[in-house]
C-alpha cells in the first residue's frame, strides 16, 4: 500500500517535470533580460543606462524602421551621456516576450506598446499616463496629428506615445488582372465588388491573396472596416465604452456573414489559415492573385519586394460602400496602433531622458524623414520634399486625405475578446461556424 | 548480497542527491505550487490579483474549448501510441532480425529527428505541407493522384492527423533505441530455442520479443501519453492551433489563455487542469495493461 502511493507521488512528478520544462523556457527569457534599475542607483555615474526593447530591425527596409534608426542615432550623437541599449526582436517575437515580461512584471526601461495591451498593463500598474509629460511641452504635444491618441486613450488619460499613424486596411490590386477580367474600374459598390471577385474567381486567378496563419490579417486589415460599413462607427464608440452596444447586433453579424460569403465564394486562396501575410503577398508577388488586403505597411514591401511589372501595375483602393450599411463609405480603419511608453518605475534623471528619447523620435523633424522614407508619422511634418514620395505612397496619401479613421478592433479591444474574435474568423473563413454562433461567442467572452 | 557494504553513508548519500534535487524543487516543484496559487486568483499580471476560489476551476470543468483540446490531445496519443510505439516496435523487429542489410545506416536515419529542435521540425512540415511549393503535393501531383490533394493545414477535419504525423515521425528513433536495447537484453538461447521449435519472423516477434518487451513497452507507452500530454512546439510553429482551434492541445490553450488573452489565473488552471487530467491518463493506462503485477 505504501508503496502504491509513494508510486503515485513519483508519476505525479515526472508528470509536472514534463510540463514544467515547457514552461521553464519562457521564464528564462523573462530573466535573461538586463535589468536597468540596479545601477541606476549609484550617483556617481555620469552617464545614464537605458534598455530599450523594441521591434525595429536592423535589416528591415520598411520606412518607419529607417526614420527610427535615422532619429536614433542622431540622438546618440547629440546625448553621449545618454547610453540607449537596444534589444530588438521580431514583431510577433516582440509582442510575445513583451506581454510575458509584463506578467512577470520584468519591463525594460523604454518599450513599445499596442492599444489593445494598455488596458491590462494599466491594471497591473506597469505604466503611468503621459499627459504630464505632453503638458510640460506643448509645442510637441500640438504637433501630434488629430485623433492619434485614441488607441491609448483609458477616459482622458494617454498611455503611450505614437510614432507613425497608418491604415491597416488598403486594398492592393493588380490593374492588369482586371482588366483582364473586363473590370475597367475598381468596383464602386458592395455588389459590384463580389461580382468582380466572381470575375476574377472564373478566370482562375486567386481573387484575394490572404495569410491568416497569424490570425490578426482577416480582423485587422477586413473585417475592421468591413465591420465599419455595416455598423457605422457609434456602434464600436458604445461596443468600447461599454455603452450597451453588442456584438449580436443584426449590424455586425451580417459584417461576419459578408466575410463568409467571400470565403465560400472562393474568394481567398484555400490554404488561407496556414499560410501568413508574407506569403500571401508572395502569391500576389506571383501574378497569382489579383488583390490583397493588408495595411499601409506593406507599401513598402511593394516597392522592395515586388517583380518591377507587378508593382507597375499594383494599385489602391478602399472597400467600396455596402448598400443600406451604416457607416461611412470612406472609413478606413488606421490608428497609430503602437506606441511608446517607459515603466511606471523609471524616476528622476532617468525618467527624464527616456522623455528626451521619446521627443527624438516622434516630433516634427522626425516626423519629416519618415514621411520621407514613405512611412506616415504621427506628428505633423511640416515642410517636406513631395519628390522623395513613390507613386504608391502618394495613392495612399491622397486615400488618406478623403479617407475617415475609425478604429481598429484587434488595437482596441481587449485581448481576450480578440482572440475569441480571431479565432473565431478563421472557423468562419472554413465554414465550421455561422456569423450568428460566433456573434454569440464573441458577445460571452465581451461580457 | 553486498548491498551494505556498497551503500555510503546517509550524510554522503543526502549531500551528493542535494544540488539535484534543489534544482530540481525549485525549477519543477515549486513552480506548481506557485502555479496552483496563481489558479486560485483572477489575475492579469501585475500587481492586482483578486481571489476567486475555486471559480477558475468551476469554469474550466464547463469550458467547452478546453475539453475540445483535451480531446485533440487524446487524439494525438492514441495515433503516436500506434505510431510511434507500433512502428518503433516493428522497426526494431527489422533491426534486430538477419534480413536487414545497412542497419547503422536505418538506425541513424531513423534517430535523426530526434535531435531536431521541435520548432525546426514544425517549419520543415509546413514547408512540406504547403499548397504551391510543397513537397507532398508534388509527390502526388508526379504520381497524377492530384485528386489525393487537400488543404492539408487548413481542413478542420484532417488537421489533427496531419499535425501528429511529424511528431509521429520525430519520435519513432526514440521508441526504437528504448526498444532495441530491450531486445539485446533478451537471452539470444530463447530464439535458438525458438527457430529450432521452426518459429518464423513474425511468430517469434509475437510470441517471444513481444511478451519479454512487456514491461519496457509499458515504459514506452507511458512515455508517449506524458509526452503528448505536454505537445505544443511543433503545433504551435505549423498552424498556430488553427484553423479556428481545430488544432489547439492543451498546452496551447494554456499559452493562448495566459499570454494571448492575458488570463494568467485562468492559464495557470488550466495547467494544473492539464497535469490532473495527465495523471488520471497514465493511472488509467496502467490499470489497462496489468499494473504492477510483474513488479517485485
Amino acid at each position: 500500500m505504501k508503496s502504491n502511493v509513494l508510486k503515485l507521488w513519483c508519476l505525479a512528478l515526472v508528470v509536472a517535470m514534463t510540463f514544467l520544462t515547457a514552461c521553464g523556457t519562457k521564464n528564462d527569457d523573462g530573466s535573461k533580460t538586463p535589468h536597468g534599475e540596479q545601477e541606476g542607483g549609484n550617483g556617481q555615474e555620469t552617464s545614464i543606462e537605458l534598455n530599450f526593447m523594441h521591434f525595429n530591425v536592423k535589416e528591415s527596409s520598411e520606412g518607419g524602421t529607417l526614420a527610427f534608426y535615422d532619429a536614433m542615432e542622431m540622438f546618440k550623437d547629440n546625448n553621449p551621456n545618454i547610453e540607449i541599449e537596444e534589444e530588438i526582436l521580431g514583431h510577433d517575437a516582440y509582442e510575445t516576450k513583451i506581454k510575458t515580461l509584463a506578467a512577470a512584471n520584468e519591463l525594460p526601461d523604454l518599450f513599445v506598446i499596442k492599444g489593445s495591451m494598455v488596458s491590462a498593463f494599466v491594471e497591473s500598474g506597469l505604466i503611468n499616463p503621459v499627459n504630464d509629460i505632453l503638458e510640460q511641452a506643448p509645442a510637441w504635444k500640438d504637433g501630434f496629428m488629430d485623433g492619434v491618441f485614441n488607441d491609448f486613450k483609458m477616459g482622458d488619460n494617454i498611455y503611450a506615445l505614437p510614432y507613425s499613424n497608418k491604415s491597416t486596411h488598403i486594398i492592393y490590386y493588380n490593374e492588369d488582372i482586371f482588366e483582364e477580367c473586363g473590370i475597367t474600374s475598381f468596383p464602386a459598390s458592395w455588389e459590384g465588388f463580389k461580382d468582380a471577385v466572381g470575375k476574377i474567381r472564373d478566370k482562375g486567378y486567386t481573387p484575394i491573396a490572404l495569410g491568416n496563419k497569424g490570425k490578426w490579417v482577416v480582423g485587422s486589415c477586413i473585417l475592421s472596416t468591413l465591420g465599419d460599413r455595416f455598423t457605422g462607427t457609434d456602434w464600436f464608440m458604445s461596443i468600447k465604452d461599454r455603452k450597451g452596444a453588442k456584438f449580436t447586433e443584426p449590424e455586425f453579424v451580417d459584417a461576419l456573414a459578408a466575410v463568409q460569403e467571400l470565403a465560400v465564394m472562393g474568394a481567398f486562396n484555400a490554404d488561407m489559415n496556414s499560410i501568413d501575410n508574407m506569403q500571401h503577398k508572395t502569391l500576389y508577388y506571383g501574378g497569382k492573385a489579383a488583390m490583397f488586403f493588408e495595411g499601409a505597411w506593406a507599401i513598402s514591401s511593394i516597392s522592395e519586394e515586388a517583380p518591377q511589372e507587378i508593382a507597375d501595375v499594383t494599385k489602391l483602393a478602399i472597400l467600396p460602400a455596402v448598400e443600406g450599411g451604416k457607416g461611412d463609405a470612406k472609413a478606413v480603419s488606421a490608428g497609430a496602433g503602437w506606441g511608446y511608453n517607459m515603466n511606471a518605475e523609471l524616476q528622476g534623471e532617468k525618467k527624464q531622458a527616456a522623455v528626451e528619447v521619446f521627443k527624438a523620435l516622434t516630433d516634427e523633424k522626425q516626423a519629416k524623414i519618415s514621411m520621407e522614407y514613405n512611412a506616415m508619422p504621427a506628428s505633423n511634418p511640416g515642410e517636406y520634399d513631395e519628390s522623395k514620395l513613390t507613386p504608391l505612397f502618394k495613392q495612399y496619401a491622397d486615400i488618406m486625405a478623403e479617407a475617415k479613421s475609425v478604429p481598429v478592433y484587434d488595437v482596441q479591444l481587449e485581448p481576450a475578446v480578440i482572440e475569441v474574435m480571431n479565432s473565431g474568423l478563421q472557423e468562419l473563413l472554413i465554414q465550421a461556424t455561422t456569423p450568428e454562433e460566433l456573434a454569440k461567442k464573441i458577445q460571452k467572452e465581451y461580457e | 548480497m553486498n548491498h551494505k557494504l556498497m551503500r555510503p553513508k546517509t550524510e554522503v548519500l543526502l549531500g551528493l542527491l542535494s544540488p539535484g534535487l534543489l534544482i530540481y524543487c525549485f525549477i519543477v516543484v515549486l513552480p506548481l505550487f506557485v502555479s496552483f496559487r496563481y489558479s486560485l486568483f483572477d489575475w492579469s499580471g501585475g500587481i492586482n490579483m483578486e481571489f476567486v476560489g475555486l471559480g477558475n476551476y468551476i469554469d474550466l470543468v464547463q469550458d467547452g474549448d478546453f475539453w475540445f483540446s483535451f480531446k485533440n490531445n487524446v487524439m494525438i496519443i492514441m495515433l503516436s501510441i500506434l505510431g510511434q510505439v507500433g512502428i518503433a516496435f516493428v522497426v526494431s523487429a527489422l533491426l534486430m532480425s538477419k534480413l536487414l542489410k545497412w542497419r547503422e545506416f536505418h538506425r541513424v536515419v531513423i534517430f535523426l529527428p530526434v535531435v531536431l529542435s521541435a520548432v525546426v521540425i514544425g517549419f520543415l512540415w509546413t514547408i512540406i505541407y504547403s499548397k504551391d511549393m510543397g513537397l507532398l503535393n508534388w509527390i502526388l501531383k508526379a504520381l497524377h493522384l492530384e485528386s489525393f490533394i487537400i488543404p492539408w493545414l487548413d481542413d478542420p477535419r484532417y488537421v489533427i492527423y496531419t499535425v501528429t504525423i511529424p511528431l509521429i515521425w520525430q519520435y519513432i528513433g526514440f521508441y526504437l533505441i528504448i526498444f532495441m536495447a530491450a531486445m539485446q537484453s533478451i537471452p539470444k538461447d530463447i530464439f535458438e530455442v525458438a527457430d529450432i521449435d521452426g518459429a518464423t519472423g513474425i511468430k517469434k516477434a509475437v510470441y517471444i520479443t513481444l511478451p519479454l518487451l512487456y514491461d519496457t513497452l509499458k515504459v514506452a507507452i507511458m512515455l508517449c501519453i506524458a509526452g503528448n500530454m505536454k505537445v505544443f512546439d511543433h503545433i504551435y510553429v505549423m498552424t498556430g492551433g488553427g484553423p479556428g482551434k481545430s488544432s489547439t492541445v492543451m498546452a496551447q490553450y494554456a499559452y493562448d489563455n495566459s499570454f494571448v488573452m492575458f488570463k494568467l489565473g485562468y492559464g495557470s488552471a488550466i495547467s494544473i487542469g492539464i497535469l490532473v487530467l495527465s495523471l488520471a491518463l497514465i493511472l488509467l493506462s496502467r490499470k489497462l495493461m496489468g499494473g504492477n503485477k510483474n513488479e517485485a
